[in-house]
């Protein structure tokens, strides 16, 4: 009886998992062109965290994510190492206490909130606003 | 522990509290433990190829059995909720020794933290011919003070452990620790010393 039992709770995860394969998949493709319908007014700025974060950035893009569930550092720590991966990010703040990352990108990036909600997917915890800045 | 008493055991602590540290790491995460205590000790790795599920394998110890074997095991991200101040989790989690085809455990966790407060629950129910018994545990918790990224977090924990070999609750406190990659617990029951110590990369 009880092998059964966690044979099928294996058998269930793999397959749960095979599924949320295909489920990120398609909302990669659905998300394609969602940067136009980013409501940015949501986000509050921190001007002391902004000027900080910019003071020593050449010309870039800088992008203000609201993050819901970024209530604990261990856990968040996949947010910085995910953004790294991308060669044109030049720097990324965490922020638990606004619930904010900034994300500074080279200005070749072309900004899409849908992929970066999936990466904040992807690390446990969900984007639900942005605002750009340019720096010149 | 009969299925339907686990059941219910599990809807019901489900229901009313929402153990392990964060046992799914982020999509291509992994992690490494070393957990001891008077019972046991083990070593486990695991990988995540989405932060829904990992996988991995665990050496353990077995000081109550003086046994030693390797064990696959598989853990599930069932339910997820985030909000601006908390986030809760609810995991199943599985695993088949190597050592033995009859011997398995099974079992279900969550947590629901904020960057305050912290509460958790554990149930592992471990079965072969010779081992059957089930490992209940609750966890509370409060940061004393609330640290930014990259700074040394601090928690005071009190945990609450039933052992069916041991046949009662043993409440005792500990101290969780972590500061970037790098998480520690350490407490003390009954003279023996409960460490948990992780690391992601």
């Amino acid at each position: 009886m009880y092998k059964i039992i966690i044979l099928t709770t294996l058998f269930i995860s793999n397959n749960l998992y095979a599924m949320d394969k295909m489920h990120d998949h398609n909302s990669k493709q659905h998300n394609h062109n969602s940067h136009m319908a980013v409501d940015g007014s949501k986000t509050k700025l921190d001007d002391a965290m902004y000027n900080k974060f910019v003071s020593n950035l050449d010309s870039s893009q800088v992008v203000i994510v609201d993050v819901n569930g970024m209530v604990c550092d261990f856990c968040a720590r996949g947010i910085e190492k995910t953004f790294y991966d991308d060669s044109l990010v030049k720097k990324v703040l965490v922020s638990l206490e606004t619930g904010k990352v900034l994300i500074a990108y080279d200005n070749a990036k072309k900004v899409d909130f849908g992929e970066i909600k999936n990466i904040f997917l992807s690390n446990g915890q969900s984007a639900t606003g942005m605002t750009l800045k340019k720096i010149t | 522990m009969g299925i339907y008493k686990f059941i219910i055991l599990s809807a019901a602590l489900v229901a009313t509290t929402l153990v392990d540290a964060r046992p799914v790491s982020w999509t291509g995460g992994s992690t490494i433990m070393y957990k001891s205590n008077s019972m046991m000790s083990s070593y486990y790795y695991h990988y995540s190829p989405s932060f829904k599920y990992s996988f991995g394998a665990e050496y353990i110890n077995d000081r109550y059995y003086n046994d030693q074997y390797i064990s696959i095991r598989s853990t599930y991200l069932l339910d997820r909720k985030n909000t601006k101040e908390s986030q809760r989790n609810l995991y199943i989690t599985a695993a088949l020794s190597t050592k033995r085809n009859d011997e398995f455990y099974y079992g279900v966790h969550g947590d629901w933290e904020t960057r305050r407060y912290f509460t958790s629950f554990s149930i592992l129910d471990k079965r072969s011919d010779q081992k059957n018994y089930t490992e209940n545990e609750l966890q509370v918790g409060i940061a004393p003070y609330l640290g930014e990224y990259n700074q040394l977090h601090t928690w005071i924990m009190l945990k609450s452990k039933e052992d069916t070999r041991n046949d009662k609750w043993k409440i005792y406190p500990f101290i969780k620790l972590f500061k970037g990659d790098f998480l520690l617990e350490v407490g003390s029951k009954e003279s023996h010393w409960d460490i948990h110590f992780m690391k992601r990369f």
